[in-house]
């Protein structure tokens, strides 16, 4: 539906060559096969059909039981924030497809010749290396109440992703309340792999501050929630940038 | 220290891969088209027939329509030079206004997406801007503001309507 991924390769002043051009292709094959595998807007998608009853997971590609592994594993995580079988058509793992696919796209640039290497689909970003030595990626968050402005700056070692009600689509159903529903207006997750920050980004976004606990208690994850109120809420150790005026963010 | 962006966009019915490679970052200047430094950026070796998105980027600066709104005509695609040709998607509301997609592509390659019209809310911007599109638009005016940012989380990139009109435009150069 209109993703835009932006890949940024630093190459530490050397120009790029064959290799990279080569890596760069790997990972643009591996979105495209995402997409072609798991998009809920392609009717004949292997997803699409296993949600209609059409084919078994044992039929599909195995890269859907791959990530259907991982959503389980996420939707215990989350204590069921975030739960792809509870979304109405079928299990749709949409809210983690996005970023785990972007994740391996940025392993598959890394030659090397590559110092950092940066992978952005649609706001889900994966990072490796940095963009000058000694430097961190910095990442801004967009603020959700002024459109064209940021409410944070946060320094990022792996990935971040970041789910809100301006964001379309089933993933951000309450499956406890059994309709859509959005609690907070952005939440964003910072950890090591994309795809699982994702999913709980969608878990925060539904589950608000109930959900920003449980974060709290995950090793290497940490997020920030924006409430539609403005009122910001992060864990402890969210990684703000210094200096960069998040606001006056409570510790859950 | 070089680095090289390039931009993969994917539509619901479809793929258009579009490439672009920049030898310094592009900026985004309102109602010109961007002076994007297009260059070969790989040295050595063959590059991947990809890259002709490079050398198309620099050719398609000719092309800037100027549409002012509301210009809710969509007009069908025409052909240039070279055997490239150009489409522009239907207006659609996105997130903040209307706009409109343009796409350019050499045979069945897409070597360009651009944003042919562009309304925010009575401020009417006519621009066309070489290499971006609605996403990437709004990814780089929130980093010019902040300075010293290497890419943005949760602005508005998945826009239903952005990806109506190229599909539209799509659709229009018979690229699905």
């Amino acid at each position: 539906m209109g993703t835009v991924v932006v890949i940024d390769l630093y190459t530490g002043g050397e120009p790029a060559t064959a290799e990279e051009y080569r890596h760069l292709a790997q990972a643009r094959a591996i979105l495209h096969r995402a997409d072609a595998v798991f998009s809920t807007w392609k009717p004949d998608s292997p997803v699409s059909r296993l949600r209609r009853g059409e084919i078994e997971l044992g039929e599909a590609p195995p890269e859907v039981r791959e990530v259907l592994e991982l959503c389980a594993a996420a939707r215990d995580a989350s204590h069921g924030w975030f739960d792809p079988w509870a979304i109405p058509g079928g299990v749709d793992p949409t809210g983690y497809v996005k970023g785990w696919a972007a994740q391996r796209a940025l392993d598959a640039l890394l030659t090397s010749r590559v110092t950092g290497a940066l992978v952005n689909a649609a706001g889900d970003i994966a990072c490796h290396g940095s963009p000058v030595p000694g430097a961190p990626w910095r990442i801004g968050v967009a603020d959700p109440a002024s459109p064209g402005r940021l409410a944070a700056v946060v320094d990022v070692a792996g990935a971040i992703a970041t789910s809100g009600t301006y964001e379309r689509g089933a993933h951000l159903f309450d499956p406890r309340a059994g309709a859509p529903a959005s609690r907070v207006a952005s939440a964003t997750v910072t950890g090591p792999e994309l795809g699982l920050a994702d999913a709980l980004a969608t878990a925060l976004a539904v589950g608000g501050a109930d959900a920003l606990e449980l974060v709290e208690s995950l090793d290497s994850y940490e997020a920030f929630t924006i409430g539609k109120d403005g009122a910001r809420t992060a864990t402890a150790r969210f990684p703000f940038a210094a200096g960069t005026g998040a606001g006056s963010p409570g510790v859950a | 220290m070089r680095r090289t962006p390039i931009v993969l966009a994917a539509t619901a019915a479809g793929l258009a891969g579009v490439l672009g490679f920049h030898t310094k970052p592009a900026h985004i200047s309102f109602g010109v088209s961007s002076g994007t430094a297009t260059g070969a950026a790989a040295t050595g070796g063959s590059s991947p027939a990809s890259t002709s998105g490079a050398s198309a980027g620099t050719s398609s600066k000719a092309a800037t329509p100027t549409t002012t709104a509301p210009a809710h005509a969509s007009p069908p695609a025409s052909a240039g030079a070279s055997g490239t040709r150009t489409a522009t998607g239907v207006v659609v509301n996105y997130n903040y206004g209307l706009m409109s997609v343009k796409v350019t592509a050499s045979g069945k390659k897409i070597t360009h997406v651009s944003i042919a019209m562009l309304d925010d809310g009575g401020n009417s911007l006519s621009q066309s801007i070489d290499q971006q599109s609605i996403p990437l638009l709004e990814q780089q005016a929130l980093q010019a503001q902040s300075g010293n940012i290497q890419g943005v989380s949760g602005a508005s990139y998945t826009s239903a309507g952005f990806a109506q009109s190229l599909q539209s435009a799509l659709s229009k150069l018979g690229l699905k």
